[in-house]
């Protein structure tokens, strides 16, 4: 809510820059590069698309539940309203079968559709502005293959004024730099990162327009109820403990020994990563590892001694089962809590939905059994997930920030509908 | 003797199939796809509102109940008497709800008494039982002297329950005084160290008393440790006072 405020303000604030600015953006059609040389389609370029297809794992949007894959429909939640993915099936009425190849590069590089509306940014085309033309012009090969299916998805609920897609401009020469000679980057790991990946678009830190913090890329980011990691060098809160073969496990299988994936980044291991060649991972891996950390080490108060031994009752009584008494867990089965990265990221969100509502383990091809966490939002109240929450954040090595119990009642009237059942009142 | 290969294949091969058929459907259920996760999802027990007054007893029963608990537990250096623990709120509870109604149970006829060797045996539900034999023991006691149980001295009250757990109280046709107390029994010794969260084992204290640890999951590392003292403390299914911070 004070988002949506914040951004009205923003709105309002930008509207009154001088049209100057706004009009800096390049006009749509006229910086186009020629498509590829060739005009019928290749059999191999539309293998490549299919690849591209993966990287950027466009089914993670437009799929919905029991809907034909890539038609869309998904409603994508942001903070200024819902936002429904469109239909990318080349069914001419309802998907972009009447679209060219110019149209598709326009949307990719642009964020325009083939009509010359703005596309919303929950697009993340200043991701896909990296594409190169010929990955451009793959990508759209492989969806011109796809059979046609007559869908519209619903119309999106966003509030006045931001309902009007012009807006999308401002916020464009705000945050977007279209580039006409798009960069292959230095590596293929920046290039899947930075372009098709578009792993910024959860892991990095948003503005309150939901644009990428510049000088902030992947110090982990806010988004829908949780708290997408780091994914840099730092030691704590990044990747700088794992190996470049062990990010390339985590992305193909879903575990390795340091985290188990679950949450929003089930979807993406699944539809994605573990479909990726194993080149392409280990180049991930390579580039994540060695990405700065930007962030300022923040001196955080210590924690209350108190707080902390209550932390290591619950931890010891409910937790130490599956994660053992000395945090080493399981590894690869049940994830390890010193030196996690979930366990010890600056926003605490995670860790404590994942004690407030339980998560599961992404089941994938390699490693199949959905191991799962159960929700202990029922039995224990604010004070003790905060004190618990707090405990594994501080032992072991790890230091973070401490967690309020008002932090945890906040994210427990978003995600949990339970409310906390005093169990009894003798105890 | 005519040999004869091609019966025993088919008997075989039936014998295979009678195998594998429960093998098929045992394996299909433990696919992943079926194994359906959902945040804040638990089995939560229904904990006991241990300020709420009683649900089912009414203030006759409730004195009896709470009379009779005070002498088969009794308070001594080991731990609190059944009363102290609150088990007359668990016995409660659980007549009000499913277990009182026999809800589980096969409840129709024939009824026929006891031959000692049978599970329960009475025509009525647990909670029935509690409500027909109290009142039959109410009955009972007036015809002698008219002071009903829980008014009188302990001695008594002792001597009575023995009476009754000998089968030596004709309570009438309609309640058997020895299938009752054996029901009470059970049922009081069920109060005292089940789990806190519903009603009885006040503060854990019963468990404290036997020194078991409660709802714990792992226990490996202490199963080696020979010779030194458990390090943990009870933990009831709601936790324990250390969870939260004094203040």
């Amino acid at each position: 809510m004070r988002r949506t405020v914040l951004a009205f303000a923003g709105a309002a604030l930008v509207a009154a820059l001088p049209a100057r600015i706004v009009a800096q953006q390049p006009v749509a059609r006229g910086l186009v590069p020629p498509a590829a040389a060739t005009t019928a389609t290749e059999p191999s370029q539309v293998a490549q698309g299919r690849y591209l297809a993966i990287l950027g794992d466009c089914e993670g949007c437009h799929d919905r539940p029991g809907g034909a894959p890539f038609a869309g429909g998904l409603p994508l939640p942001t903070p200024f309203g819902t936002i429904y993915s469109v239909n990318i099936t080349p069914d001419r009425e309802t998907g972009i079968g009447a679209w060219t190849a110019d149209d598709f590069w326009n949307a990719m590089h642009r964020g325009v559709r083939a009509d010359g509306a703005k596309l919303y940014p929950a697009f993340p085309y200043p991701y896909f502005t990296h594409a190169t033309r010929a990955e451009s012009d793959a990508l759209f090969a492989y969806l011109r293959t796809l059979p046609p299916v007559s869908y519209r998805p619903p119309p999106n609920k966003l509030p006045f004024p931001l309902n009007i897609r012009f807006l999308v401009s401002i916020w464009n020469a705000l945050y977007f730099k279209a580039d006409p000679a798009p960069t292959t980057g230095p590596t293929r790991g920046q290039h899947i990162v930075q372009g098709l990946g578009h792993c910024g678009g959860c892991h990095t830190p948003k503005t309150f327009l939901a644009a990428d913090k510049t000088g902030h890329e992947l110090e982990g980011g806010d988004i829908d109820n949780w708290a997408a990691p780091a994914l840099n060098a730092d030691v704590r809160t990044g990747l700088g403990a794992w190996s470049t073969p062990e990010v390339a496990e985590f992305l193909k299988t879903g575990r390795n020994v340091h985290a188990n994936g679950s949450a929003s980044m089930a979807d993406v291991i699944v539809h994605s990563t573990s479909k990726m060649t194993d080149a392409d991972l280990a180049a991930v891996g390579d580039y994540l590892r060695a990405h700065p950390d930007h962030a300022a080490a923040t001196a955080a108060p210590p924690p209350d001694p108190k707080v902390m031994a209550a932390g290591e009752a619950i931890y010891v009584d409910e937790c130490a089962a599956c994660h053992a008494v000395d945090g080493k867990a399981a590894p690869t089965y049940f994830p390890p809590l010193p030196g996690a990265a979930v366990t010890q990221s600056r926003d605490p969100t995670t860790v404590i939905r994942f004690i407030l509502s339980g998560t599961q383990t992404v089941a994938t091809d390699a490693r199949p059994t959905p191991l799962s966490m159960p929700s202990f939002g029922w039995k224990l109240d604010d004070a003790q997930v905060a004190a618990v929450a707090t405990y594994v954040r501080n032992s072991w090595g790890n230091a973070a920030p401490v967690v309020s119990a008002s932090a945890v009642a906040k994210l427990r009237r978003k995600v949990a509908a339970k409310p906390v059942q005093k169990p009894s009142a003798s105890i | 003797m005519p040999h004869n290969p091609v019966d025993r294949r088919a008997v075989l091969g039936l014998g295979l199939l009678a195998c594998a058929a429960p093998l098929t459907s045992s394996a299909a259920q433990l696919t992943g796809a079926g194994m359906v996760w959902r945040a804040n999802q638990s089995a939560w027990p229904t904990a006991t509102d241990l300020r709420a007054s009683y649900v089912y007893f009414t203030a006759d029963e409730a004195a009896f109940v709470e009379a009779a608990c005070a002498r088969i537990v009794p308070a001594d250096a080991t731990g609190p008497s059944a009363v102290e623990a609150g088990v007359p709120l668990f016995l409660d509870r659980q007549l009000a709800g499913d277990y009182g109604k026999g809800a589980r149970w096969y409840m129709q006829g024939p009824f026929g008494k006891n031959t000692g060797t049978q599970g329960y045996q009475s025509q009525y539900p647990p909670a029935g039982l509690y409500r027909v034999a109290i009142k039959a023991i109410g009955d009972h006691l007036s015809r002698d002297n008219g002071a009903p149980f829980h008014k009188r001295p302990a001695a008594e009250q002792d001597a009575f329950l023995k009476d009754l757990s000998a089968g030596k109280v004709d309570l009438g046709a309609d309640a058997d005084g020895k299938a009752y107390f054996t029901l009470l029994l059970q049922n009081v010794m069920e109060g005292y160290f089940s789990d806190p969260i519903y009603g009885g084992n006040r503060d854990l204290s019963a468990w404290k008393m036997i020194g078991f640890s409660g709802a714990r999951y792992d226990q490996r590392p202490y199963v080696l440790a020979y010779g030194k003292p458990y390090p943990l403390p009870p933990v009831g299914i709601g936790g324990r006072p250390a969870w939260s911070v004094k203040g």
